[in-house]
């Protein structure tokens, strides 16, 4: 099972603040450039996101494991 | 137009009308009263089906008669699924049915599934402020599904299309039959132990209008309510609205509906991130070519009163130096010499004092173009900031011994601090 973070509404929403925060004329210079810097991380993190094209299908098996876990295996889609 | 050249066989004229008839006809329900039951001996039953108005042949085949445990006794009232068949040899027509049910049983089936709603509207279920918003950007999303139907294909099919990067999980259930409802209970129970489900969709693709008992099932209803993620239901009926699709967070009409619904489109995300990436560009270039602007505006106030203030003193030496020969010309018999030696002398002074005005006014000019943030972008100045990220101004902040970062144009250097 992949653990890809579904971050990408965090990432959008928080970039938006950003950009409105960049707007404002009496921010602390250092203060933009973290904000600057830390927005260009979260647009990388959305395009990474947005360039994954691949759609996973996996099947959650009938039988469970023996400690009673649940176990998938990809579907052939 | 026909001719009597091209005259049709009889079995061409049973044949057309067969497929006329048959093509394309759907099982439809049929309610009516029992009439001229007979069971042959093939195993074949044969009956009529009447109203006030009309009557039409009957016949149930051998092999689904099997499975009917109606009485179809003189004069029951029964609703009948079937569709018209045509026997070619004689060219006669029969609605031929393959399930049965009493009208008793269809109008205590009404009944029950009146109770359920009851039940589950006097618990809230169907309020729509209960409805849970669905996420933006679901990454894994389960479906709850029969494993070999086409609810899977379709969704699978609009999630390459509008918003390829996600996970499906299926959590295959019985969606009809006996079996139905406790599966589909089970199954939801089993997505709400997968990790990092975001949205559940269940549903089935198409089906009979007695195909979706299984979605008007009180336990399944009240397991929808229970995933603790939202769930869109997508029964695949356009026509019935079933008490899951009330209970559900949302309702979709078919399966690629609520995927559909799941999935934001990929182009428009897109789009929304390359205004985000220029907004960003646009927000940090305008802060600096304002705050530059302000610099600049600054550094012009302060040149031009140091310049001012530079002239007038350079007016005031002037009018000295030219009133003091004649000042002294008129009083005292200055050789001159010495008037000529007085004059070069004041001349350096005015130089220097100029020179002196030339060279705060550099040095100022170097002061703001330091502190100007484009310089911050690039060019030759660096700013030192503590492990901690903190900028490090004065020179108390630099503690000997202590690391430092020293940021420049194109990167981070690790620096420490060798004295105080």
């Amino acid at each position: 099972m992949s653990d890809t973070p579904a971050t990408l509404g965090d990432d959008l929403t928080r970039l938006e603040e950003i950009v409105r925060r960049l707007e404002d004329d009496d921010l602390a210079l250092e203060e933009a450039l973290q904000l600057f810097e830390e927005g260009v991380g979260r647009l990388k993190g959305a395009k990474t996101r947005l360039a994954d094209a691949e759609t996973r299908v996996m099947q959650v098996l009938k039988e469970t494991g023996e400690d009673g876990a649940l176990r998938l295996e990809p579907l052939d889609g | 137009m026909s001719t009597p050249e091209e005259a049709w066989s009889v079995q061409r004229l049973a044949r057309t009308i067969k497929s006329r008839v048959e093509d394309g006809f759907a099982p439809v329900w049929v309610r009516g009263e029992v009439v001229g039951f007979k069971r042959y001996p093939s195993g074949h039953w044969y009956f009529g089906l009447r109203d006030e108005l009309a009557k039409v042949d009957c016949v149930i085949w051998r092999s689904a008669a099997g499975r009917i445990d109606t009485p179809l006794t003189e004069g029951t009232e029964i609703f009948a699924l079937g569709s018209p068949s045509v026997w070619e040899e004689r060219t006669s027509l029969r609605f031929s049915i393959t399930r049965v049910m009493p009208a008793s049983a269809v109008g205590a089936a009404a009944q029950q599934l009146e109770a359920v709603r009851k039940r589950l509207a006097a618990d809230g279920l169907f309020d729509p402020s209960r409805k849970r918003p669905l996420p933006a950007f679901p990454y894994r999303i389960a479906v709850v599904t029969s494993a070999a139907g086409a609810a899977v294909h379709d969704i699978i099919t609009v999630a390459r299309r509008r918003w390829p990067g996600i996970e499906l999980v299926v959590v295959g259930a019985a969606v009809q039959g006996e079996q139905a409802p406790a599966e589909l209970v089970h199954a939801l129970a089993v997505v709400a132990r997968l990790p990092g489900v975001e949205l559940c969709i269940i549903g089935r693709g198409g089906g009979a209008r007695e195909d979706l008992a299984a979605f008007n099932d009180e336990s399944v209803c009240r397991a929808i309510v229970a995933c603790p993620v939202p769930v869109i239901s997508a029964v695949g009926h356009e026509v019935d609205v079933t008490l899951a699709d009330l209970v559900a967070d949302l309702r979709a009409a078919t399966p690629s509906q609520a995927a559909e619904f799941a999935l934001p489109e990929r182009r428009e995300v897109i789009e929304r991130v390359l205004q985000l990436g220029a907004g960003l560009e646009r927000g940090v270039t305008d802060l600096l070519a304002g705050r530059r602007d302000r610099m600049q505006r600054t550094r012009e106030r302060m040149g031009n009163a140091l310049l001012g203030r530079l002239h007038a003193a350079e007016r005031r030496l002037h009018r000295a130096g030219t009133a003091l020969p004649t000042a002294l010309a008129g009083r005292v018999r200055v050789p001159r010499a010495r008037l000529d030696g007085v004059a070069a002398r004041l001349r350096p002074a005015i130089d220097r004092r100029t020179d002196r005005a030339a060279a705060d006014l550099a040095r100022l000019a170097a002061t703001l173009d330091a502190l100007s943030p484009l310089a911050v972008l690039g060019r030759g100045y660096a700013m030192a900031r503590d492990a901690a990220g903190r900028v490090l101004r004065r020179r108390v902040d630099f503690v000997p011994g202590s690391p430092f970062t020293l940021r420049v144009g194109d990167g981070d250097i690790d620096a420490r601090v060798e004295e105080s």
